[in-house]
């Protein structure tokens, strides 16, 4: 067990339950929207701008914060212009980002893997500040506010995106939000997780709470709450057994999709019926 | 009086392909008209309301719904439309009640900021008791049968109020009493609210009982616009003899 300052500990929880709700939330929208490819492209892109900042000794969050922006603006237009869906897009840009990131990190002058350049990787609650707190509380006010606006197109995109455009909804703005928001909730959540490990936090949240409801309403306020106790107890498990507080939050969140895929009412029935 | 859809000339081509899917095609139909397109498979009739609503764009020609042209005001034309697709069936456990996807139909014209108020509900709650799936209100969509699933399709659209109806094989997955009913329904409410609607199917017996003109579809043109009888008597004819003479 390691013993750390009340105050890292208290920006630690904090930083974990925003996180954990940022991304529970979105990873709504990335799931049922079906653009998981952009959950990776996102987290990597982040990753490639920071590794950038560490290697010009510029503030990676800002470098991480452009990356991932420049991913996300991107993405959608290059798959409307190429007329290929937006996971495939996100596909090429992936290991664009990686390779880049890689190129950085070997021209950073820090020898090895260095704290910052650790931190970038797997996250480090340490590094943590007040200011990303901030950052990541106005974040998730701004996206609360955005999607309660916006809930009813985003509902109808969610259901099926030809549909909403079929009832004379202008979807590809909507989108576009969504794949510029998950940029902006990565980079953020990076201190935490990581940039390899990030995309779980998307993803596991989600497709948990997706076993047990069939209300979309439930569902965004049960998802991000799955994604806040998921990294608490996975912080919490960190501290206990002195492991990476990232891998120790993908391993919690993994461990909870599994249980609800056992436990989940939606299989049991499916499975008395077969 | 400008017609309520008028198409000039229209190709539609898909990215890739080398054949346009609807070719040439120029079609008048004024307010009230209800008309069945048939055709065999791949004959171009999704393209074809897919064109008129929009949702694809034309490769050549151009097309006036509501006196709007569609290439330039496609958003405010589909929020007058209600459409039904082909075979659109939801997975089960998607997350989704038959109201939701009801309600849903009405999003567009409720306009961005907008959220549905009792209007909208009453809207969408008369028309599932039109379509008789008004019990199945908060059942998941995924967890209905596909008949229940194209009734409420048919129910989203309907609780639009649009001005123009396209259904495509809006009865395929019906039970053989709902393939009576429904059609009837259909043409009963298209009646009452003077809705101009286009019906893609294969069932021959209901365009005959339904309407008074049909339109004959083979690879991506308009062969024949006919009464019922008139159509029935070209489909019937050897595969592509009719379709021959006229291509030539």
């Amino acid at each position: 067990m390691i013993w750390l300052d009340l105050v890292i500990i208290q920006r630690a929880l904090i930083g974990c339950l925003l996180a954990g709700l940022l991304t529970g939330l979105i990873g709504v929208f990335v799931v049922r929207m079906r653009l998981s490819a952009i959950g990776y492209s996102m987290s990597h892109g982040a990753f490639a701008g920071a590794a950038l900042g560490v290697a010009a000794s510029v503030n990676p969050l800002l470098t991480a914060l452009s990356f991932s922006g420049a991913t996300a603006l991107l993405i959608g237009p290059v798959a409307d212009k190429a007329r290929l869906h937006a996971d495939t897009v996100t596909s090429i840009a992936f290991p664009l980002n990686m390779a880049l990131a890689f190129i950085f990190l070997t021209l950073s002058p820090q020898i090895g893997l260095s704290s910052e350049v650790a931190s970038v990787l797997w996250g480090s609650i340490i590094s943590m500040t007040n200011n990303d707190l901030v950052y990541m509380t106005a974040l998730c006010a701004s996206t609360v506010a955005l999607i309660h606006f916006f809930w009813k197109e985003l509902f109808a995109i969610m259901y099926d995106r030809k549909l909403a455009e079929a009832d004379g909804i202008n979807t590809k703005p909507f989108v576009y939000f969504i794949i510029f928001l998950v940029g902006l909730v990565v980079t953020l959540s990076l201190k935490l997780v990581g940039g390899i490990l990030i995309f779980a936090l998307l993803f596991n949240p989600a497709s948990s709470a997706l076993q047990f409801l069939h209300d979309m309403k439930k569902i965004v306020i049960v998802s991000p709450a799955i994604g806040s106790m998921t990294c608490v107890s996975g912080l919490m498990v960190s501290l206990v057994l002195d492991l990476p507080v990232g891998s120790c939050i993908v391993l919690v969140s993994t461990f909870i999709f599994g249980l609800s895929v056992l436990l989940s009412p939606k299989r049991r029935r499916k499975e008395v019926k077969q | 009086m400008e017609p309520t859809i008028r198409l000039e000339k229209v190709s539609t081509i898909y990215e890739g392909e080398r054949r346009p899917a609807v070719r040439d095609i120029s079609l008048i139909l004024n307010e009230n008209e209800l008309i069945y397109v048939v055709g065999p498979n791949a004959a171009g009739k999704t393209t074809l309301l897919e064109t008129i609503n929009g949702l694809l764009s034309t490769s050549k020609g151009e097309v006036f719904v509501l006196g709007l042209n569609v290439r330039v005001r496609g958003k405010d034309v589909r929020r007058e439309i209600g459409y039904v697709p082909q075979d659109f069936m939801v997975e089960p456990g998607e997350p989704y009640t038959a109201l939701d996807v009801v309600l849903m139909g009405r999003y567009g014209k409720i306009g961005v900021l907008n959220k549905p108020d009792e209007y909208d509900l009453e809207r969408a709650t008369e028309a599932m008791r039109l379509m008789g799936v008004d019990e199945l209100t908060n059942r998941p969509m995924g967890k209905l049968s596909g008949g229940q699933q194209q009734k409420v399709m048919i129910a989203r659209a309907l609780a639009k109020e649009p001005k123009i109806l396209l259904l495509d094989e809006p009865f395929s997955n019906l039970d053989p009493d709902s393939r009576e009913k429904v059609p009837a329904l259909i043409g009963q409410i298209h009646e009452e609210r003077s809705m101009t609607t286009i019906v893609v199917t294969h069932d021959v017996h209901q365009m005959l009982k339904r309407c008074r003109r049909v339109i004959v579809m083979n690879s991506g043109r308009i062969i024949a616009d006919e009464t019922p009888q008139k159509a029935l008597a070209i489909l019937e004819r050897p595969t592509g003899s009719r379709a021959a003479e006229l291509l030539t």
